[in-house]
C-alpha cells in the first residue's frame, strides 16, 4: 500500500490509515495499570450511558474490569462464562498473559528477542514479555505463539487487544473487552446479541420459485448464508472499517481462484480511497466506487438475496457485505445483468426464455411508448392505419393540449402516483391504488383532459417499467423516457432515434469495473451470449459469462444434458 | 482551461435547447388541425379547368366514451365532400385548402376517382403529381367514374363508413382490376403505354331510400391508350381481361353442358396464367396458357358429378368456356381497340428483345397481327359437398 | 499511438459495412439504373474491384508499417514536407466528404419526414450525438457498431422477407440485352464508393487481432457487394424500369408494403434503419477526420478538438450544395473522381513509393 493508492482529487493517502485517524488517545497501548486504562477508557466513553463498566477482583484478589455496550452484548453469556468463572476462582486459573515461566511447553523459551512475528504495521514497542499480537484481522500466521491458547475462560470467540482503538472496536460490535491489572492488554470476548430482524424474503426481489431468504442488517449473518450456500474454504471474505465515525464493516467476498486478481485489488484500492464521516448503507458505497457517477445506469448491482449473491461469487464476480444494510453490492455488473432475475435460473429454460424476452420487449416499451405515440400522432400521421388513425382523432377531438403536453402531463402523474404509493402507510395505500386507477383515469377522460389511447399508454409503459426486476436500472429508463419524449414532441421519430443513439453511444462508453457494461453484447463473446437472449438450459451454459482470461473457464464439465439411456425400455 | 470551456459550452447548448423546444416543431402537425382527405375525385370542366373535390373525414367527438356509441353506423354526417376548381391539381388544391380551416392531409386517401371527362383529356399529369406529392399513398386504388366522378364522392353507403372505405373494400376483393397509383404510373412509363383502370358506376338505390344512399360499383374496364381514355370493356370482357393478366381471383363460371338441362356452376379456387409468345420468320404468335382449379359450387342438371367421366367431360366443356371469355376479351382488346394491356409487350421483350426493339414504336399496328391462341386447362378438384342430386330422386349407383 | 483503443476484427467489419452501405443503398438503384438499365444489379458487383484494390493497398501499406496509419505512412515515405501535405489532403477529404455526407443525411429525412425543419437543426442533432461518440475513442465506435448494424441488418432482412410476395422475377429478362457494357457502366459510381473501404488503413493499427485484418476486410467488401446487389435485384423486382425514375426506391418500395391489411407504412423502419446506419458512417468519418486533423497537425492529444470539429463538419454540410439535384449531380459525376483519386489513387502511389524505397534500401545494404 504505498502512494499508488490516490484519492480522486489525487493526494495520496494511506488507505488502511485513513479510517482510524482523529483521535490520538485511540493509539495509546493497553498498559498493565488498570487504573490508567480504566480512567483512559471512561475519559473516552464519557457520557455514554449504554457503556458498562464492571469492576470485579478474580478469585478474590487481583482487580479485573469488564466494559461492554448495554443492548449489544449477550449478557448471559458474558456472565455465565467469563464473569462467574474469573469471580468465583483463585487466582492463576487464567493463565493469561503468560509472565515469567511458560505454562505450558509448546511456547518457545524467552529470549532477549522478540520471538519472530509476522509484520504489522501496528507494533506496540517491544517489552519483556513477547509481545502481544496487535489487534488485525483475526487468524494467526503459522508458527508463532498462540497467547490465547492458554486462557481458560470458556468462551470461543477471544480475540487480543492491544490498544485503545482495539478495545473500542471489539465493544462497539457488542464484544466485552477484559482489562485485568497487571497485565498489558485485553481480551475481548465476541459475545454480541441484539435484536435483529429474521431473514424474510425479500420484498423488493420475490420469486415465485426459488430461497425465500434475504439478508439482513446484521453483516456476521450475512456472511453466514454466504457460507451456508458457498462451503468451501476458497471462499474468502476481507474485512473493511469504512467511515470515520460509523466504522461500518464491509467484507469483500470472493472465490479464490474464480475472481481475477486485478478485480479484487481494483475493489481494495476504491474502497481504501473512501474518507466520509459515515456509511448508512451500502449506497453510500456504491456511488463512492462507480466507474461514473454522473451515468443514470447503475454499475452496480445491489441485491437482497444471498442465492443471487452466491450466484455471482460462482461467475467470478465479488460481492461487497455492509453492515446495518440487507443490500449486498456485485461487482461488475452489465446490463444484461441488470434486467435478469434469480428466478430466471431455476425455472425450466422455456419458461426463463419466454420470460426474457418479454421483459426485453417491455423494457423496450417502457423507454420508447409514450415518446413513439407522441410522434406519430404529432408528425408522422400517415403511418396509422386508417381506422386507428379516425378513432383517436375522434377521442382527441376535446382534448385541448397537444398530445406532447398531455403526454407529459400524465407521465409526471402517473410518476407521483406510484412514489407516493410506495411511501404511504398500508392503510392508505390500497385506497389510492384503486382511486388512482379507476376513478382519476375516468374522470379526466371524461372531464377531456387526457384522451383515453394516452391513459392506456401510461398505464402500459408503468406495467411495463414494472416488469425490469432491479429497481435502479427500471428506474433509469423510467427517467430517460422523459427526455426521448421532449424529443419526440420536436423533432418526430427522429428524435427518438437520436435519443436512443444517445442512449447506446453513452452505454457502450460505459465500463463496470473494467468489464464494458453491454458485455457480452459488445465485445461479442459467443459462448457467453446464451445466456442473454435466451436462457439456455444448465447442461449448456458451460462457459464462464465474464470477459478476460478466466482462470477457471468452465463451470461444468461437458456433457450434462440428461436424457434416458437408449433402450431404456419405456414401452 | 478546460473547466471554463466546459461551462461555456454549457451555457451555448442550454439555451440552444431550450430555443429549439419553445420555437422549434417545425413539422408539427397536430391531429386536430387535419383535415383528412380519404378519397379524391378530379373532373374536368369545358374550359379545361380542372374541378378537384375530396371527402373529408369529420371527427365526432363522442360526448363520453363509457357509454353510448360513436355515431350511428354507416355513412352519417361523419364526411363531408368540398370541391374547388383551377388550372391545375395544385392549383386546385390551394383553392381548396382556402376553403378549409384546417390543414388538408392525403396521408390517407385510399381512393382516386378519375371522371370520364378528365379521362378523355389526359391523366398523365395528374398522376404526376400525385407521385412526386409525398404525401398522398402510392397504393391508393385508382378508378374511373362513368360521368362525373363528384357524384361518387357523394353517395352514402349503408354499409361501409364512407364511399372511400366502400371502394376500398371492392378493390380489396378483387372481383374486378384493381389497379393502384404505382401500377398505373408502372403502366404509363412501360413500352406500349397503354393502361386500364376499373371503372365504376352508381349502382341504383333501392327502393325507399334517398338517391345517395348507395354504393358504386366496378361495372368494367377503362381503357388507356398513352394516357387518355379510349374505350371501356363491359363486365363480361373485363372478366376475360382478368384471365390474361393473371388477375382473376374470384370467378364464377355458369354453363349449361352438352346434352342436359339445367346448369353448373364452377368456383374458382387457383388459377394462373402464363403467355409464351413466339417468333417464327415473320410470324409473331402468343400462346396463353392457363390453368386452373375449381370446385363445383352448384349443380341444376341430372348429372353425378362423382363419376369421373362425368367430371372430364365437365372439365372439357368449363375449358372452352373460359377459352370463349378470354377470346371476347382478346377479340376486343387486341383487333378494336387494339391496346395491349395483357402484357403481351413484355413477353415478348423479354424472349425477344432484339425483334422487339424494331417494332416496338408500332406495336399498335403489329398487335393485331400477332396470332393469339387460349390453351386452357382447367381441373374439377371437388364437386362440392354433396356428390349427386340433392334434389331429384336416388337414381344411379352410389346412395 | 494516439489513441489506445481497440477493436476486434468484427467490430472493424461492422464499422466498414456501414460506411459504404449506408449512403449507397438509398441511391444506388437510381444511379446506376441509369447508366445500366436492366442489368443494375450486376453493378455492384464490378465495383467490387475497386473494393479489393483499395483493402489490399492498405494492407499492404500496414504490413510494412504496421503501427502507422496513413498520414504517418505518408510523411515517413515521402518526407516531412510532402507528407505534411498528403495529410492536409486528406484531411480537406474528410471534410468535405463529411459534410457531403451529414448532408445526404440531412436531405434525406428532410425531404421525407420533416419537410420544414430546417435541414441544419436535422444535421446539427446527429453530429451532437456523433460527437458524444467520437470523443469515446474508436473502441466505443467499435462498441456501438457491433449493437447497431446487427439489428439494421435484421429490419432490412424483415422489410426484403415483406416484399417477396410482390417481386416479380420475370423483370429482370431481358438480361444483358445490349450486352456487358451497360452494367460496367453503371459501376463507375459504385467504384467510388467502395474506395470508402480505405478507412480501414486507420482502423488496422487498433485491431485487437492484427493477423485477421485482412480476412475480415475482404468478407467487409464481399458483404457490401452482396448487399448492394441485392437491394437492386429487389428494387428491380418490385419496380421494374420505374425503379430508376424515383430518388429513394427503398422508401417507395417499404411504403407499399401492407401486411394482413394493418401493418402499413414501414417507411419509418426505413427511416430507422437509414438514421441507424448513417450514424455508425458519420461517426467513423468524423473520427477519422479528428484522427488525421490531429496527426497531421501533430498534436498529442486528439480529445480536445473532438467537439469543434463537429461543428466545422456541419458547416462543410452546409455550404458543399445549394440544393438536392446539385447534390445528385456532384454525387454522379465529380465525386467519382475525388473518391478515387484520394482514396485509392494517393495510397497506391505511397506503396509504390514505398516499394521502390525498399528495393533502394534493400540494393544499397546488397552493397
Amino acid at each position: 500500500m504505498g502512494s499508488w493508492v490516490r484519492n480522486l482529487s489525487g493526494r495520496p493517502i494511506n488507505p488502511l490509515s485513513s479510517n482510524m485517524r482523529a483521535d490520538p488517545r485511540m493509539q495509546t497501548p493497553l498498559s498493565a495499570n488498570l487504573g490508567e486504562n480504566e480512567s483512559l477508557l471512561r475519559a473516552l466513553y464519557a457520557d455514554c450511558a449504554d457503556v458498562v463498566f464492571r469492576r470485579f477482583a478474580i478469585g478474590g484478589g487481583t482487580n479485573a474490569l469488564v466494559l461492554y455496550i448495554d443492548g449489544l452484548t449477550n449478557i448471559e453469556e458474558l456472565d455465565r462464562c467469563v464473569l462467574a468463572p474469573l469471580m468465583l476462582q483463585t487466582a492463576d486459573l487464567c493463565a493469561w498473559p503468560p509472565s515469567g515461566q511458560p505454562a505450558h511447553s509448546q511456547r518457545p523459551p524467552k529470549t532477549a528477542e522478540p520471538p519472530a512475528q509476522p509484520a504489522q504495521s501496528q507494533r506496540p514497542p517491544q517489552t519483556a514479555e513477547p509481545p502481544v499480537q496487535p489487534s488485525g484481522p483475526p487468524g494467526q500466521s503459522p508458527g508463532s505463539p498462540d497467547p490465547l491458547a492458554n486462557l481458560r475462560i470458556p468462551v470461543s470467540g477471544a480475540k487480543p487487544v492491544a490498544d485503545i482503538a482495539g478495545a473500542v472496536r471489539e465493544i462497539s460490535i457488542g464484544g466485552a473487552v477484559l482489562l485485568i491489572d497487571g497485565r498489558p492488554g485485553g481480551v475481548a470476548f465476541v459475545l454480541s446479541k441484539w435484536e435483529k430482524r429474521s431473514p424474510d424474503e425479500p420484498k423488493a426481489e420475490p420469486v415465485i420459485r426459488g430461497s425465500r431468504e434475504g439478508f439482513t442488517e446484521t453483516i456476521a449473518d450475512n456472511t453466514a448464508q454466504l457460507r451456508r450456500k458457498i462451503r468451501s474454504p476458497q471462499l474468502k471474505m476481507r474485512e473493511f472499517e469504512i467511515g470515520r465515525l460509523s466504522r461500518t464493516r464491509v467484507i469483500v467476498a470472493y472465490i479464490e481462484g474464480l475472481a481475477d486478481a486485478a478485480l479484487i485489488e481494483d475493489v481494495t484500492a476504491r474502497l481504501g480511497r473512501i474518507d466520509i464521516d459515515g456509511i448508512l448503507e451500502s449506497g453510500y458505497i456504491e456511488e463512492l466506487i462507480e466507474d461514473n457517477p454522473w451515468s443514470p445506469f447503475p454499475q452496480v448491482l445491489s441485491t437482497e438475496r444471498p442465492d443471487a449473491a452466491a450466484a455471482s461469487l460462482l461467475e467470478g464476480r465479488v460481492v461487497l457485505l455492509v453492515d446495518g444494510t440487507p443490500f449486498a453490492l456485485v461487482v461488475p455488473t452489465s446490463l444484461f445483468s441488470l434486467l435478469q432475475s434469480a428466478e430466471d435460473y431455476y425455472q425450466r429454460f422455456w419458461i426463463s426464455t419466454s420470460i426474457r424476452w418479454l421483459r426485453y420487449l417491455f423494457f423496450l416499451l417502457s423507454l420508447l411508448l409514450p415518446s413513439v405515440y407522441v410522434a406519430v400522432l404529432t408528425y408522422h400521421q400517415e403511418m396509422l392505419p386508417t381506422t386507428l388513425l379516425l378513432s383517436m382523432a375522434r377521442s382527441r377531438e376535446e382534448v385541448p393540449f397537444p398530445a406532447l403536453v398531455e403526454a407529459l402531463l400524465m407521465e409526471i402523474t402517473f410518476e407521483a402516483l406510484r412514489e407516493a404509493g410506495v411511501r404511504l402507510p398500508k392503510q392508505v395505500g390500497t385506497a389510492v391504488s384503486i382511486v388512482g386507477a379507476l376513478v382519476i383515469g375516468e374522470a379526466a377522460v371524461s372531464a377531456g383532459l387526457v384522451s383515453a389511447p394516452m391513459v392506456m399508454v401510461v398505464s402500459l409503459t408503468g406495467i411495463a417499467s414494472f416488469t425490469i426486476p432491479r429497481y435502479s436500472a427500471g428506474f433509469a429508463f423510467r427517467m430517460l423516457r422523459f427526455p426521448i419524449i421532449l424529443l419526440a414532441g420536436t423533432l418526430g421519430l427522429l428524435g427518438i432515434m437520436l435519443g436512443v443513439l444517445a442512449i447506446i453511444v453513452h452505454m457502450c462508453r460505459l465500463r463496470s469495473f473494467g468489464v464494458p457494461y453491454l458485455y457480452p453484447l459488445s465485445p461479442m463473446n459467443g459462448n457467453a451470449m446464451r445466456d442473454i437472449f435466451i436462457r439456455a438450459p444448465w447442461w449448456m451454459l458451460g462457459a464462464r459469462p465474464l470477459p478476460g482470461e478466466p482462470i477457471n473457464p468452465r463451470r461444468q464439465s461437458g456433457g450434462q444434458r440428461p436424457g434416458p439411456e437408449p433402450g431404456d425400455g419405456q414401452g | 482551461m478546460r473547466a471554463s470551456i466546459v461551462r461555456f459550452g454549457a451555457w451555448v447548448m442550454l439555451p440552444a435547447l431550450a430555443l429549439l423546444v419553445l420555437a422549434g416543431c417545425w413539422d408539427r402537425k397536430e391531429l386536430n388541425d387535419l383535415a383528412l382527405v380519404t378519397a379524391a375525385a378530379i373532373d374536368r370542366t369545358e374550359d379545361d379547368a380542372i374541378v378537384l373535390s375530396v371527402q373529408l373525414f369529420v371527427p365526432r367527438a363522442s360526448m363520453s366514451n363509457q357509454m353510448g356509441s360513436i355515431g350511428t353506423s354507416g355513412g352519417d354526417d361523419m364526411t363531408v365532400v368540398r370541391s374547388a376548381k383551377g388550372k391545375t391539381i395544385a392549383a386546385a388544391m390551394s383553392r381548396l385548402q382556402e376553403r378549409f380551416p384546417r390543414k388538408i392531409f392525403w396521408g390517407h386517401s385510399e381512393a382516386l376517382i378519375f371522371g370520364e371527362s378528365t379521362a378523355k383529356s389526359g391523366i398523365r399529369e395528374l398522376v404526376d403529381f400525385f407521385l412526386r406529392f409525398p404525401q398522398p399513398r402510392e397504393h391508393a386504388n385508382v378508378f374511373v367514374s362513368k360521368g362525373e366522378a363528384k357524384k361518387i364522392l357523394e353517395l352514402l353507403p349503408p354499409i361501409e363508413r364512407n364511399q372511400a372505405e366502400a371502394l376500398r373494400e371492392l378493390s380489396r376483393s378483387r372481383v374486378g382490376l384493381r389497379i393502384t397509383l404505382m401500377d398505373l404510373a408502372e403502366m404509363l412509363i412501360s413500352d406500349p403505354g397503354h393502361a386500364v383502370l376499373p371503372l365504376l358506376a352508381i349502382l341504383p338505390p333501392p327502393e325507399g331510400k334517398g338517391p345517395q344512399q348507395t354504393i358504386a360499383n366496378i361495372t368494367g374496364t377503362a381503357v388507356f391508350r398513352e394516357d387518355r381514355l379510349i374505350g371501356t370493356l363491359n363486365q363480361q370482357l373485363s372478366r376475360g381481361l382478368l384471365w390474361l393478366r393473371d388477375e382473376i381471383r374470384y370467378s364464377v363460371v355458369t354453363f349449361s353442358p352438352e346434352g342436359s338441362d339445367g346448369y353448373l356452376s364452377f368456383y374458382l379456387l387457383r388459377s394462373h396464367t402464363k403467355l409464351v409468345p413466339r417468333i417464327e420468320g415473320e410470324r409473331w404468335s402468343m400462346t396463353v396458357k392457363i390453368r386452373t382449379e375449381n370446385d363445383v359450387i352448384e349443380n341444376t342438371t341430372a348429372l353425378d358429378l362423382l363419376e369421373p367421366d362425368v367430371t372430364r367431360k365437365l372439365e372439357a366443356e368449363l375449358e372452352r368456356a373460359i377459352e370463349r371469355r378470354v377470346g371476347q376479351a382478346l377479340e376486343r382488346l387486341q383487333h378494336v381497340l387494339r391496346t395491349d394491356v395483357m402484357g403481351f409487350a413484355d413477353a415478348f421483350h423479354r424472349k425477344y428483345p432484339r425483334e422487339w426493339r424494331k417494332v416496338r414504336d408500332r406495336w399498335d399496328k403489329k398487335l393485331p397481327e400477332v396470332e393469339v391462341g387460349v390453351e386452357v386447362d382447367a381441373n374439377i378438384l371437388r364437386p362440392g359437398e354433396s356428390g349427386s342430386i340433392v334434389t331429384r330422386s336416388g337414381n344411379g349407383k352410389r346412395p | 499511438m494516439l489513441d489506445n483503443g481497440k477493436i476486434t476484427p468484427m467490430q472493424m467489419l461492422l464499422l466498414l459495412f456501414p460506411t459504404i452501405v449506408a449512403t449507397a443503398v438509398l441511391l444506388v438503384p437510381s444511379v446506376t439504373e441509369r447508366h445500366a438499365g436492366r442489368d443494375m444489379w450486376l453493378s455492384p458487383i464490378w465495383a467490387m474491384l475497386a473494393g479489393f484494390a483499395v483493402v489490399l493497398t492498405a494492407w499492404a501499406l500496414h504490413r510494412r508499417f504496421p503501427d502507422e496509419t496513413l498520414i504517418e505512412i505518408g510523411e515517413r515515405v515521402l518526407g516531412k514536407a510532402p507528407g505534411r501535405i498528403v495529410g492536409i489532403i486528406y484531411v480537406f477529404f474528410y471534410w468535405h466528404a463529411g459534410g457531403m455526407l451529414v448532408r445526404q443525411y440531412g436531405e434525406f429525412v428532410s425531404g421525407v419526414f420533416l419537410m420544414e425543419t430546417p435541414t441544419p437543426v436535422i444535421m446539427g442533432g446527429m453530429l451532437v450525438v456523433c460527437a458524444y461518440a467520437v470523443r469515446g475513442g474508436v473502441e466505443v465506435l467499435g462498441r456501438c457498431a457491433q449493437i447497431i448494424i446487427p439489428a439494421v441488418l435484421g429490419m432490412y432482412a424483415l422489410l426484403v422477407l415483406l416484399q417477396l410476395p410482390s417481386l416479380e422475377p420475370g423483370r429482370l429478362l431481358p438480361m444483358f440485352e445490349f450486352g456487358i457494357l451497360p452494367s460496367l457502366k453503371g459501376s463507375i459510381v459504385p467504384q467510388a464508393w467502395y474506395t470508402e473501404f480505405i478507412a480501414v488503413s486507420f482502423l488496422y493499427p487498433s485491431l485487437t487481432d492484427r493477423s485477421k485484418g485482412l480476412r475480415w476486410a475482404v468478407f467487409a467488401v464481399l458483404l457490401v457487394a452482396f448487399f448492394l446487389t441485392l437491394t437492386n435485384l429487389v428494387a428491380l423486382m418490385l419496380f421494374g424500369e420505374m425503379a430508376g425514375r424515383l430518388v429513394y426506391p427503398v422508401m417507395s418500395a417499404a411504403r407499399y408494403i401492407v401486411v394482413a391489411d394493418f401493418l402499413e407504412h414501414l417507411e419509418a423502419f426505413v427511416m430507422a434503419i437509414w438514421v441507424f446506419g448513417t450514424f455508425v458512417k458519420i461517426a467513423l468519418f468524423y473520427h477519422l477526420l479528428v484522427q488525421c486533423t490531429a496527426r497531421t497537425a501533430g498534436l498529442s492529444d486528439w480529445r480536445p478538438i473532438a467537439m469543434p470539429v463537429g461543428l466545422l463538419i456541419l458547416l462543410s454540410g452546409i455550404w458543399s450544395v445549394p440544393n438536392l439535384q446539385e447534390m445528385i449531380d456532384v454525387l454522379d459525376s465529380s465525386s467519382v473522381f475525388e473518391l478515387v483519386s484520394v482514396q485509392l489513387a494517393i495510397p497506391v502511389l505511397l506503396l509504390l513509393v514505398a516499394l521502390i524505397r525498399g528495393k533502394k534500401a534493400a540494393a544499397a545494404e546488397a552493397k
